[in-house]
């Protein structure tokens, strides 16, 4: 497996002062994966973004990039990656194009690249026009377009989604998508947004207070979880006949949490109904992700 | 690798307008002074020089003779009496505004506050404009060592420096020709008037045609102006925000100034850039304010400062964590 990984994190730690920021974190990506960080603000997920590109020297703890540790091969390392920090900042006083240049040089790389990745982007279109009249959203394609110069290996994205609309947020969700499937590029993309992640991601991490909570795939995260709502007539008559049946399972007021998949709930469904006890909806959790979040974080909100 | 670096920097200086406004301050303080000139110029035309030199003389000598005078004022007078006497008794009309000697006294003018502080503005936004713009998340996320990121600002403000400097004597040429006599390169200039304890030394007198006596002043000039370019580098990466930086700079340049004028007895004074700054004005004979800072002195401090602020502008370049 180490020779299917472009990334690997291991024990990463950043101690400012006294404030423990980042504590031990440790992960690592494959080619055609797209990898979630998911945590609140002021989680250190973007501490750990910075020291994953070298902007950050760690107190302990190490970064490779395709086999090259980021601090020893700062170059063959950073050569395997785009990223975007934080906020798209690119220079405003230059056009999309200009920028793109500019970072085209520092790499090497041809100019025919910069209007490959301005179409990637759908960006073509604005190209020439000086990056202080751009949008939030056509910044942050800016920024994508020029993370792809070069072609990484690997792409980091922080909050890849803010400031774009929906349509434009689903325009992302399938480039990077496609990225991943079809060039085996592997996209790390961190976010506090948790539908985000569960629409766009393979793997998740969960950071919380600078340390990883859970690691898994999506499914798996997923699946650990599931449950089923039940709103019902009469909640108590219903937890009896639940109970009867084996079935793990907690109550509200109104309605009944009963952990199944949804292919066991029709059974369920036909025996409350038999003994009397109506039944108003029945649906599979849609926000799985977020309550386990917040299982995981102890409640604390995620805005 | 590297030739990019430079072209990306020299791209953004370009970019941002900022020397756009150097050569607009330029061209708006060399246009009034150029207009001063020429009324001293008709001024000069009604009198007879002899006799106003004589008068000055007259007068420098009377406040010497007042009183209790600080010893850099006081030798700055004697030295100026010393330089008129020399022209009177050469009988050469000296000062009278030609543009050559106006291009000539603008490295000596400009030399000391106002090119400092335009390679200043250059400069702070060199480093200082990346970090509260947050564009140095990209640049140092790119296969490229700091090391060599922060070496190509530096070059790229040496270039502009020189530019700066170029402009200006382009410029004051330009400008002044318009309302001054345009001939006089060949006219004889004296440079190297000395006090040595309060005598004059007419043995390191040198005349120079004024076209070379020129060239060696810029020469000085591009000299400071490099050292100052590299204290800018360090002070635009000391400090995250461009006002800090050329705030900095400011008050080193004035406040250098006014320690060593109000206490010439302090000698560490002589170690500040500052002192050593005015390297074309030390050239044509205002002694400086120390009578220990000989022009190899002033070269090397100057080259011992430029040094010293390139590695402390390095270190920090280097090691620094970029936070948000």
């Amino acid at each position: 497996m180490t020779n299917m990984t472009t990334l690997v994190a291991t024990n990463l730690t950043k101690i400012i002062g006294r404030r423990t920021i980042v504590e031990s974190v440790s992960f690592s990506l494959h080619p055609g994966e797209v990898f979630g960080f998911l945590g609140p603000n002021g989680a250190g997920k973007t501490t750990t973004i910075r020291m994953l590109v070298g902007l950050i020297r760690p107190t302990a703890g190490n970064v490779t990039i395709c086999g090259f540790d980021v601090r020893r091969d700062f170059e063959d390392a950073l050569r395997n990656v785009g990223c975007i920090v934080e906020n798209p900042d690119l220079y405003r006083f230059m056009t999309g194009r200009e920028n793109l240049e500019h970072f085209a040089r520092m790499l090497g790389v041809e100019k025919a690249e910069i209007d490959r990745v301005a179409e990637l982007v759908a960006l073509a279109h604005r190209l020439d026009q000086r990056v202080g009249t751009y949008s939030l959203g056509m910044r942050q394609r800016l920024g994508i377009a020029q993370a792809l110069l070069g072609t990484p290996r690997v792409l980091i994205l922080d909050e890849p989604a803010n400031g774009l609309d929906p349509a434009g947020i689903r325009e992302i969700r399938e480039l990077l998508r496609h990225l991943a499937s079809e060039r085996q590029m592997s996209v790390f993309v961190s976010s506090h947004l948790l539908a985000e992640i569960e629409l766009m991601c393979d793997r998740v991490a969960i950071i919380h207070h600078g340390r990883i909570l859970r690691e898994g795939s999506v499914h798996e995260l997923i699946s650990s979880q599931r449950e089923m709502e039940f709103r019902v007539g009469d909640v108590a008559r219903a937890a009896e006949i639940v109970r009867q049946q084996g079935l793990a399972f907690r109550t509200e007021p109104d309605r009944l949490w009963i952990s199944i998949d949804e292919n066991d709930a029709p059974p369920v469904v036909a025996a409350l109904t038999a003994a009397g006890v109506s039944v108003f909806h029945a649906q599979r959790r849609v926000d799985t992700l977020e309550e386990m979040f917040l299982q995981a974080t102890g409640g604390e909100t995620v805005d | 690798m590297f030739v990019p670096l430079v072209q990306n920097e020299t791209l953004k200086i370009l970019r941002r307008r900022r020397f756009t406004v150097v050569i607009g301050i330029l061209f708006a303080i060399l246009a009034v002074v150029t207009y001063a000139q020429y009324r001293q110029l008709r001024f000069h035309a009604q009198r007879n020089w002899r006799a106003d030199i004589q008068e000055r003389i007259g007068r420098y000598q009377n406040n010497l003779r007042r009183g209790r005078m600080n010893p850099t004022w006081s030798r700055s007078i004697h030295a100026e009496i010393n330089r008129l006497q020399f022209y009177l008794d050469h009988d050469i009309e000296p000062d009278r505004p030609t543009t050559p000697l106006f291009v000539r006294n603008f490295a000596n003018v400009a030399g000391f506050l106002l090119l400092p502080l335009l390679i200043a503005i250059l400069g702070s936004d060199i480093v200082s404009a990346e970090s509260a713009e947050g564009t140095d998340k990209l640049l140092l996320t790119r296969p490229v060592r700091r090391w060599k990121i922060v070496a190509a600002k530096l070059v790229t403000l040496w270039i502009f420096a020189t530019l700066t400097l170029f402009c200006g004597a382009i410029l004051s040429y330009v400008i002044s020709a318009v309302a001054l006599p345009r001939q006089g390169w060949t006219a004889p200039t004296f440079t190297g008037f000395q006090v040595m304890r309060g005598a004059f030394r007419i043995d390191a007198v040198r005349q120079l045609p004024l076209w070379k006596d020129t060239l060696i002043a810029y020469g000085l000039e591009w000299y400071a102006l490099i050292v100052v370019a590299s204290i800018a580098l360090m002070l635009s990466v000391i400090f995250r925000s461009s006002a800090a930086s050329i705030g900095t700079m400011l008050a080193a340049l004035i406040g250098g100034t006014i320690l060593t004028r109000i206490s010439p007895d302090w000698s560490t004074g002589k170690y500040l850039f500052v002192s050593a700054l005015p390297l074309a004005d030390y050239y044509s004979g205002s002694p400086p304010p120390y009578e220990e800072m000989t022009m190899p002195f002033c070269l090397a401090l100057l080259a011992a400062w430029a040094v010293g602020a390139t590695m402390v502008a390095f270190a920090i370049f280097i090691r620094r964590d970029v936070f948000g």
